[in-house]
C-alpha cells in the first residue's frame, strides 16, 4: 500500500516535472533557432538537428533601427513599477486586512465580508473596461506616460489580491496574541506591528509574491497607459510580434522574461520552510 | 610610432582606392543603407534634409512592430535624426493594436504621437484627426511617381491624408519548381486530365493544390500540402475572404458597388457570388497544411516562405520573404494575379453570367498620417518624405523583412529586382503582376466606410464560422449580411453611402 | 476591542481603491448609455438601447458566456485538485523537496502574453513537437488549435499549466501553517493516511481553498490573452470568452458604449454568482 502510493507519488511529480519544464526546454531550443530551423520542419537539438544561432539573443539588445528591440530600459522600469506598486499594496492591504480580520464593521448591511468582497471584487473587471476611464483619469491628472502613473494603476490591481490573502491568514493567527499584547500594555499599533506581523510571514511572503508576480505580467495596462517615455518589458517585447513571427526572439524573451522571478520563488521557497518552523504559536 | 603611420597610410590609400568603387557619394559611407544607389538628389533627399536644423525638437512615433514597417521606421529615424539633430522617439505596436493605440487618445483629444503607422482603411476614421498632407508635398516629384491607385488609397475624395509609404495588393505566389517541372506535368496530366499551369481560376487553384496535398513533392523528406492562406479570425482574415470573392462577384458589367448597392445600401455579401466564393474557401480547408484553419498571415508567411506549400496569396510579404538569398526556395517561386473565375454573378439580372473574370483586389496596406494635433508638423511631414526618398524607398524594397513594396512607377522595372538576385523571369513576372493590377479596370478596393471593423470583423466572425463548419456557407453570410443591416441603421444609411461612394468611384474608374 | 483604530487601520486601503476606482466605475455605467464609438465619438444619451441590444440580439455575448463559465469552472477544478495534490506531496519530507517546490512555481511567473507563443508553436499541427512526436508513436497528427473541441481543451490545458503554481502555493502555505495538535492526536488514535487527509487534514485546510478558489475563478474569468494568442477565438467563434469579446467590441471594433454595457453586465453578473459560489462552497467544505 504504501509503496504502491510512494511509487504513485514520485511517478506524478515526474510527470508533472516535464510537463512544466516542457515548454521551457522548447523554447530554449526555439530561441537558437532562424527562420528556416523553424519553419521548414520540426527540429529539437542544436548542432543535430539545426544550426544554432544567437540572432533570437541579439536582437533583446540591439536598437529597433537595426531589427531589435533592446529591452535593458523597460527591464528596469518594469523592476520599478512592479516592486513599488507590490510595496505599496503590501502596507495598505496588509492594514485594511487586519482590520476586517480583527474588527467588526457595521454600515447599514454592509459587514466586514462584504468589504472584503468589495476589494477583491475590483479584479472582476475585464481590464479592457478599466483602460478607457484610467487612460482620463491619468491624463486629467497628468500622469499618462509615466512610471508613476504606472504605479497607481497597479495599486489598485495589486491591493485586492494583498487584502484578500491576508485576511485569510490573520484570521488563522489567534485573537489570543493580540490580546495578550494589548493586556501587556502595547497599543493596538504595536500590537499589530510586533506580535500578529511576525506570525503573519508565510502570508505576507505569498501576498508579496503575487502582488509581483501580477504586476510583472500584466500587459494590457502597460499597453494602454504608455507611449514614449515609458516602456515596460511585456509592451517591449510584444513589439516584436510583426506580421513575420520571430519566434526565436520571442522564446529568447520569454527566458529572459521569467529568469527574475525565479529568483524571488526561491526566496519564498525559503521563507516558506523557515515559516513552518518558527510558524504561529505551536 | 612607425606603426601608427604604416596604418595611416594605408588608411589613406585604402580610401583613394575604395571611395570610386563605391558611389563617390559622402552620404552612402555615412548611411551604408543606401550604399546601392547613393543619395538621389530631391526635395527630401539625404542633401536637402541635412539641411534642415531640427535640434532640441522632438518627434514621436507610433508605428508596427519590428522588423514589418518597424524596422525602416526605426531605421530612418536614426538616420533622420542624425541629419537634422532633432530627436526621434519610435515605439512599436503589434499590427491589431495600431488602430487603438492611436485611437484612444484621439478620441480623448489628445496627440501622443506626431506620426501615427496604420492601415490604409483606418482613413475615414482617422482623417478627422489627421492633418491633410500639405500642398508642397503633395506637388513633390517623388510624389508624382506614385501609382494613381496608391494616392486613390491614401486619399479621401481628393484630399490626401495618408503620406504614400508603401503600395500593397493581394496577389497569386506559386511555386515555379513544381509547376513548371516537365515531370509533375505529365504526372498531372494522366491523373486529372488536365493542364498543371498557373492557375487562372479559383477552380483549377483548388483542383491543382488538393493534387498536391499531403505528399512529399520536393524530395525533402517532409510533406507538403496545397495551399497556405490566412485562415484564422483575425484582422486580416476577411481579406483573403474577399481576394477569393472579387472574381466573382464583381461584375464589370453593374459598377455602383461591390460590397454594397450603392443605391439601396443593401449589402451584397450574401449573394451567390460571395457564396460562391466562400464554397471554395471551405474546400479549401482540406488542401492547407495541418492547422492551416488558424493560420494567420505569421504561419502563412512561414508556412509558404519555409517551403511547405504548392501556392499562397496575400500580401508581398510572402513573395519577397522567399526570394530573400537564405531562403531554401530562393528564385523557385513565382507570382502571378490573384486567379479568375469562369462566370460572375450579375445582381441586374440575378444570373451569373458566363466568362471569364479577373478583379484585383487592392487590399489595404501600410499608411501613415500626421496627428492634427501635432506641434511637429513641418518636421513629421519632412520626416515621412524622407523615409520615402527615392535613395530609402529603393534600398527598402528589396528587404524582405521590411514590408516596404512598390508603389511608383519606377519600382515596375526588372532591373530594380535582378540587382538584389533574381532570377530574370521571375522579377519579370512579378513586375508584370503588380503592373497589370495597377492597369486593370475591373479593380476592387477596400471598404472605407464608418464602422469598417464592424462591418469586416462581422463578416470574418461569419466566414470563420463556416470554415469550422458551424454554418453552410450561405448560412454564415445570410447571418453576416443581416449584421451589416444592423451595423448601417446603427452608423445611418446616408454615413455609410457618402463614405462608399468615395471608392466605389475609383472602383467605377470615375477618378 | 472595537473602537477607532479600527479606521486607521482599514481606510487607508478602502480610500485609495474607491479613490482610484470611483471614476473608472461612475464612467463605465454613463459610458454604458451612450453610444460612443469609432464614428461617433462622444457621451451622448441613448438610454438603454445597448441594454436592449444586448439582451434581445447578442447571441454571440451568452454564447461566450457560457463557454467561459465551462473553461473557469474546469480550469479551476483542475488547478485545485493537482494544485492539492502537489502541495501534498512536497509538504513533508521528500527527495529534492526545495527542488520540485521551485519547479512548480515557476509556470505562473510567465507572462501570459509572451508564453503562450510558445505554447502556439508547442501546439503547432505541423510544425510543433507534440504532434511530431506522437506522429513517432504512430498517432495521427492532432488538431490541437484548429478543432472547435480539441481547441477548448488546448486552452485548459495552458491554463492549467500557468495557472496550478497559484494554488499550489497558496495551498501549500496553508499546510505549512497548520497546528500540529490535530495531526498529533490523529497519529495516537493510529488514524489511516485518508482518514487524516478526510478528517484532519481537508476541513483545516477549507477556508483557504475556498478563497483560493474564488479568486482563481475571478482570474480565470478573465481569461484573454491565452485565447488571443492560441487561436483568435476561433475555429469559428469555438473559443470566444467573455472578456475577449469584450475586447473585440470595445478596442477593435471600437463600441466603447456597447463594451461598456457588455463590462458592467458581465461584472453584475459574475458578483452575484461568485456570492452563490462562495456561500455554497462554505456549505459544503465547512462542516459546523
Amino acid at each position: 500500500m504504501s509503496k504502491l502510493y510512494t511509487f504513485l507519488k514520485y511517478f506524478f511529480i515526474t510527470f508533472w516535472t516535464v510537463f512544466v519544464v516542457a515548454p521551457f526546454l522548447w523554447a530554449v531550443s526555439t530561441s537558437f533557432k532562424d527562420f528556416q530551423s523553424v519553419n521548414s520542419k520540426v527540429t529539437y537539438i542544436p548542432w543535430l538537428d539545426f544550426e544554432p544561432t544567437l540572432e533570437g539573443w541579439r536582437v533583446l539588445i540591439k536598437s529597433p533601427a537595426k531589427g531589435g528591440v533592446d529591452i535593458v530600459e523597460p527591464y528596469f522600469n518594469s523592476i520599478f513599477v512592479t516592486c513599488t506598486a507590490s510595496l505599496i499594496s503590501i502596507v495598505l492591504g496588509t492594514l485594511a486586512a487586519y482590520a476586517l480580520s480583527r474588527f467588526t464593521f457595521k454600515a447599514g448591511f454592509v459587514r466586514n465580508n462584504d468589504i472584503t468582497f468589495f476589494f477583491i471584487s475590483q479584479r472582476i473587471m475585464p481590464p479592457i473596461v478599466l483602460s478607457i476611464p484610467f487612460f482620463i483619469f491619468l491624463s486629467t491628472i497628468g500622469l499618462l506616460d509615466s512610471l508613476l502613473g504606472l504605479v497607481v494603476v497597479y495599486i489598485v490591481l495589486l491591493m485586492p489580491i494583498a487584502v484578500w490573502i491576508m485576511v485569510d491568514f490573520f484570521n488563522r493567527v489567534p485573537k489570543e496574541l493580540d490580546e495578550t499584547a494589548l493586556i501587556d500594555g502595547c497599543n493596538p499599533y504595536q500590537a499589530f506591528y510586533k506580535v500578529v506581523l511576525p506570525n503573519s510571514i508565510p502570508g505576507l511572503i505569498v501576498a508579496g509574491m503575487f502582488c509581483i508576480i501580477f504586476g510583472w505580467i500584466d500587459f494590457f495596462f502597460a499597453f494602454i497607459l504608455t507611449f514614449t517615455e515609458v516602456q515596460l518589458l511585456p509592451v517591449k517585447v510584444v513589439a516584436l510580434n510583426s506580421s513575420i513571427t520571430p519566434w526565436w526572439s520571442l522564446s529568447a524573451s520569454a527566458l529572459v522574461s521569467v529568469a527574475p522571478l525565479i529568483i524571488v520563488a526561491f526566496i519564498v521557497e525559503r521563507y516558506l520552510s523557515k515559516g513552518n518552523l518558527s510558524g504561529a504559536l505551536k | 610610432m612607425k606603426t601608427i603611420k604604416t596604418c595611416v597610410t594605408a588608411l589613406i590609400s585604402a580610401l583613394l582606392v575604395f571611395s570610386p568603387v563605391a558611389y563617390a557619394d559622402k552620404w552612402s559611407d555615412q548611411f551604408p543603407h543606401i550604399k546601392a544607389t547613393g543619395d538621389i538628389p530631391g526635395d527630401c533627399s539625404y542633401e536637402s534634409m541635412s539641411k534642415k536644423n531640427y535640434k532640441g525638437k522632438t518627434l514621436k512615433i507610433n508605428t508596427h512592430a519590428v522588423p514589418v514597417m518597424g524596422e525602416p521606421t526605426a531605421l530612418h529615424a536614426e538616420q533622420f535624426a542624425k541629419l537634422t539633430g532633432a530627436k526621434v522617439d519610435v515605439t512599436h505596436t503589434p499590427a491589431g493594436d495600431l488602430y487603438a493605440k492611436a485611437m484612444v487618445p484621439f478620441q480623448a483629444g489628445q496627440a501622443p504621437y506626431d506620426i501615427v503607422f496604420g492601415f490604409s482603411n483606418f482613413i475615414n476614421d482617422w482623417r478627422r484627426y489627421l492633418e491633410p498632407v500639405p500642398k508642397k508635398y503633395v506637388e513633390m516629384k517623388q510624389m508624382k511617381d506614385v501609382t494613381p491607385s496608391h494616392i486613390g488609397v491614401a486619399s479621401w475624395d481628393g484630399v490626401m491624408y495618408q503620406f504614400p509609404v508603401d503600395g500593397d495588393r493581394h496577389y497569386l505566389k506559386y511555386r515555379k519548381d513544381v509547376i513548371d517541372n516537365p515531370e509533375y506535368q505529365k504526372q498531372y496530366k494522366e491523373a486529372t486530365g488536365k493542364e498543371l499551369k498557373v492557375p487562372t481560376t479559383w477552380k483549377e487553384y483548388g483542383e491543382m493544390a488538393a493534387y498536391f496535398n499531403g505528399w512529399d513533392w520536393d524530395g525533402d523528406g517532409e510533406k507538403e500540402y496545397g495551399s497556405a492562406e490566412v485562415m484564422k479570425k483575425d484582422d486580416l482574415m476577411y481579406a483573403a475572404f474577399y481576394s477569393r470573392s472579387a472574381a466573382y462577384s464583381k461584375n464589370p458589367k453593374t459598377p455602383g458597388g461591390f460590397f454594397f448597392d450603392l443605391e439601396t445600401m443593401k449589402p451584397l455579401i450574401n449573394n451567390p457570388g460571395f457564396v460562391e466564393a466562400l464554397t471554395d474557401w471551405v474546400e479549401a480547408t482540406k488542401y492547407v497544411p495541418p492547422g492551416g484553419i488558424n493560420f494567420g498571415l505569421g504561419d502563412e508567411i512561414g508556412s509558404f516562405g519555409g517551403g511547405q506549400t504548392l501556392f499562397s496569396f496575400s500580401w508581398d510579404d510572402a513573395f519577397v520573404a522567399a526570394m530573400q538569398p537564405d531562403s531554401p526556395i530562393n528564385n523557385k517561386v513565382g507570382a502571378a494575379q490573384l486567379p479568375g473565375a469562369m462566370k460572375v454573378w450579375n445582381r441586374k439580372t440575378n444570373s451569373w453570367d458566363e466568362g471569364f473574370n479577373q478583379a484585383p483586389f487592392f487590399v489595404w496596406g501600410w499608411a501613415v498620417g500626421v496627428a492634427k494635433k501635432s506641434k511637429e508638423k513641418e518636421m513629421a511631414f519632412d520626416y515621412l518624405c524622407f523615409f520615402a526618398n527615392e535613395a530609402n524607398h529603393q534600398a527598402d524594397i528589396g528587404i524582405g523583412r521590411f514590408g516596404v513594396n512598390p508603389f511608383r512607377n519606377d519600382d515596375f522595372k526588372v532591373d530594380v529586382w535582378t540587382q538584389i538576385g533574381w532570377d530574370k523571369d521571375i522579377a519579370q513576372s512579378y513586375v508584370d503582376t503588380l503592373a497589370q493590377m495597377e492597369q486593370s479596370k475591373n479593380r476592387v478596393f477596400p471598404l472605407r466606410v464608418p464602422g469598417t471593423f464592424e462591418f469586416n470583423a462581422a463578416l470574418a466572425t461569419a466566414a470563420a464560422k463556416a470554415l469550422a463548419g458551424q454554418l453552410s456557407p450561405q448560412a454564415a453570410l445570410d447571418e453576416a449580411a443581416k449584421q451589416w443591416e444592423d451595423i448601417l441603421n446603427r452608423v445611418g444609411k446616408d454615413n455609410v453611402r457618402k463614405a462608399y461612394a468615395v471608392g466605389v468611384a475609383m472602383e467605377d474608374n470615375k477618378q | 476591542m472595537n473602537f477607532k483604530h479600527k479606521f486607521v487601520f482599514l481606510f487607508p486601503g478602502l480610500f485609495v481603491l474607491i479613490g482610484i476606482l470611483i471614476f473608472p466605475i461612475i464612467f463605465t455605467i454613463r459610458l454604458s448609455l451612450s453610444g460612443w464609438n469609432s464614428y461617433t465619438p462622444e457621451m451622448n444619451f441613448i438610454g438603454i438601447t445597448n441594454y436592449i441590444r444586448l439582451f434581445t440580439d447578442d447571441p454571440r455575448f451568452w454564447e461566450s458566456f457560457f463557454r467561459l463559465s465551462f473553461l473557469s469552472v474546469t480550469t479551476v477544478i483542475l488547478q485545485y485538485v493537482i494544485g492539492f495534490a502537489l502541495a501534498m506531496m512536497v509538504w513533508r519530507e521528500i527527495k529534492f523537496k526545495r527542488f520540485f517546490r521551485v519547479i512548480f512555481l515557476v509556470p505562473m511567473m510567465t507572462t501570459p502574453v509572451i508564453m503562450t507563443v510558445i505554447w502556439r508553436t508547442f501546439f503547432h499541427e505541423s510544425l510543433g513537437p507534440v504532434n511530431d512526436l506522437l506522429g513517432g508513436l504512430g498517432v495521427k497528427p492532432i488538431l490541437w488549435l484548429s478543432d472547435p473541441v480539441i481547441a477548448k481543451f488546448t486552452v485548459i490545458i495552458v491554463e492549467v499549466w500557468q495557472w496550478t503554481p497559484f494554488m499550489f502555493l497558496l495551498l501549500l502555505a496553508g499546510l505549512l501553517s497548520l497546528p500540529k495538535e490535530p495531526f498529533l492526536a490523529a497519529a495516537i488514535d493510529g488514524a489511516s493516511p485518508f482518514r487524516k487527509f478526510v478528517y484532519v487534514t481537508f476541513p483545516l485546510m477549507a477556508p483557504i481553498s475556498i478563497g483560493a478558489i474564488i479568486i482563481r475563478l475571478i482570474e480565470a474569468s478573465k481569461i484573454m490573452d491565452t485565447v488571443f494568442v492560441l487561436t483568435s477565438g476561433g475555429p469559428g467563434t469555438a473559443t470566444e470568452t467573455s472578456s475577449f469579446y469584450i475586447y473585440i467590441k470595445g478596442l477593435r471594433e471600437f463600441q466603447m458604449g456597447y463594451a461598456a454595457t457588455l463590462s458592467f453586465t458581465y461584472l453584475v453578473i459574475m458578483i452575484i454568482s461568485l456570492t452563490i459560489i462562495a456561500k455554497v462552497l462554505t456549505k459544503l467544505m465547512i462542516k459546523e
